[in-house]
């Protein structure tokens, strides 16, 4: 029971520390996209008479 | 020495939190800020919803829970991850399902009518600018004890540095510098605990399991039943689709991410509050007992770790701060422009936008005002969530799931929760032990059914 309750803790950062790992690549390839062309203003509903 | 230290810690992340706020780039157009062209995939809207309720309450204050009542606060956490799991199953995949949403108000409006949608923003706004200023007082008390700053500077600071991003790069620099933060969080705190267990503490997994039980009994022996039945209410509902979760749900890619991600943050949370529990217990070898209420966390990394892990704890403090902050501040532009603002003028995209970031602006002074006056963090979260489960919840859920809701049912079930939550804080009748969210959810739930049936027979005499 000692050692299971341990052995959980450990368990639960590692598990953190490995979705830190996971979130922390997806944001370097979120960052890393180029960024799509400006649509014209017409398509974004907008006629510019603000 | 310490103080050059921090200072350097904090030059650093000023300058990696900047790249990633401007690689994250201007929002071009209103669906862009408002809800990230509703492109996010899975591991950035679970990193930012996890950033986001990773607040002070969840990092300084679970570390001392843990201190003070070992793992009984851990069974009540447990509460929290449910909500997330029952929100992830139940109500985000059919929130994300409706189209044309902005905000959670978009989707009042479209179940029960304009005066609602209304009504809803009003509540969201109202709760966004509370919780906002609560983070900031929060994060008021970390710069103090890391740079000495006096209350003013360090609130203006935080106001400003979060709406600096969230002002120009909308809920896409607010998600991005969120995951950072949450990565942040992720890869200091639990290697702490690793560290402290496998190199300072003393006596292995028996009397790791020997201080988990007598603080756990200990907590147990000092909080009423009562107490315990609140703090799980509180748990379970008090943060329930909030605002910045409620954007984030309409901001994923797919109906799959929603349900995904929620879910994924409920066990997530299981975990965290596993972690930060067990740094409390390890803390009662190490910390004097009497230490001040929320600095077991602080006292331990200062006396166990190198004095750089004392300068990057202070940063990744205020980073959990800086990642309430910005997703509340975007939360309650959006909510202002769309349920609000758009409710009483037709915008063109360009202009909406523009009422976008002047709206960030002004909940982040309002905030920052309100902030000087916030007697405690833990106080003020617990005044919003009373409010934000009776006054939202029961339309909201009911909503989502009933053929055709209707409109006379949300609106008194929204004014009811609201007065009653409210009026419960009064002195008359804060002075009883039961917590204002029982009541004033069952009389909003009451106020749904009564309103559902006076319409109906409304309805038919007009017939």
């Amino acid at each position: 029971m000692k050692v299971i309750l341990l052995t959980l803790v450990i368990l639960a950062s590692l598990l953190i520390i490995a979705s830190g790992i996971w979130v922390g690549v997806a944001l370097i390839r979120a960052l890393s996209l180029p960024r799509r062309p400006e649509p014209p203003a017409r398509a974004r509903g907008d006629d510019g008479q603000a | 020495m310490d103080t050059l230290l921090s200072v350097g810690a904090v030059i650093v992340y000023v300058i990696v939190l900047t790249f990633v706020a401007l690689r994250a780039r201007v929002a071009r157009e209103y669906e862009e800020f408002s809800v990230a062209k509703r492109i996010l995939p899975l591991a950035l809207v679970f990193g930012s919803i996890t950033a986001t309720y990773v607040g002070p309450g969840f990092s300084i204050g679970f570390v001392d829970k843990g201190f003070r009542s070992g793992f009984l606060f851990w069974i009540i956490g447990l509460a929290y991850a449910i909500q997330n799991i029952s929100v992830g199953l139940l109500v985000a995949p059919r929130l994300r399902a409706l189209k044309g949403c902005y905000t959670l108000g978009d989707a009042m409006g479209q179940k029960y009518g304009p005066r609602c949608q209304i009504l809803a923003g009003i509540i969201s706004v109202g709760l966004c600018t509370l919780f906002s200023a609560v983070m900031i007082n929060a994060g008021k008390l970390v710069l103090h004890e890391m740079l000495g700053l006096p209350p003013w500077v360090s609130v203006s600071l935080l106001a400003v540095v979060a709406a600096s991003y969230t002002t120009f790069g909308g809920l896409r620099a607010s998600v991005t510098t969120d995951v950072f933060h949450f990565v942040l969080h992720a890869l200091f705190l639990p290697p702490v605990l690793l560290y402290v267990l496998l190199f300072r503490f003393e006596g292995g997994a028996a009397v790791f399991f020997q201080q988990a039980v007598s603080a756990t009994t200990e907590g147990f022996q000092s909080t009423s039943p009562l107490q315990v039945v609140s703090l799980v209410t509180l748990f379970l509902l008090g943060e329930t689709l909030i605002p910045p979760y409620a954007n984030l749900t309409l901001a994923s890619k797919t109906v799959a991410v929603s349900r995904g991600s929620f879910i994924l943050a409920g066990l997530f949370s299981a975990l965290w509050f596993m972690v930060m529990i067990a740094l409390g217990i390890v803390a009662r070898t190490m910390v004097p007992p009497d230490v001040a209420q929320d600095h077991v966390l602080m006292s331990l990394v200062k006396g166990m770790m190198p004095n750089v892990g004392y300068a990057l704890l202070l940063v990744t403090l205020v980073s959990i701060v800086l990642s309430s902050l910005n997703s509340l501040l975007n939360a309650g532009a959006v909510v202002f422009t769309q349920d609000i603002i758009r409710r009483f003028a037709d915008l063109p995209d360009r202009v909406a936008l523009r009422a976008g970031r002047c709206s960030t602006i002004l909940v982040a002074g309002v905030a920052a005002t309100a902030a000087m006056f916030v007697p405690s963090v833990i106080e003020g979260l617990l005044f919003c969530y009373s409010i934000w489960a009776p006054a939202i919840l029961p339309a909201l859920v009911i909503g989502l799931w009933m053929r055709q809701p209707r409109p006379w049912a949300g609106m008194l079930s929204m004014i009811v929760g609201t007065l009653v939550a409210v009026s419960f804080k009064l002195p008359f009748f804060s002075r009883t032990e039961v917590p204002p969210i029982l009541p004033a959810l069952a009389c909003s739930l009451l106020a749904y059914a009564l309103g559902h049936w006076a319409q109906g027979i409304y309805r038919r005499s007009k017939k």
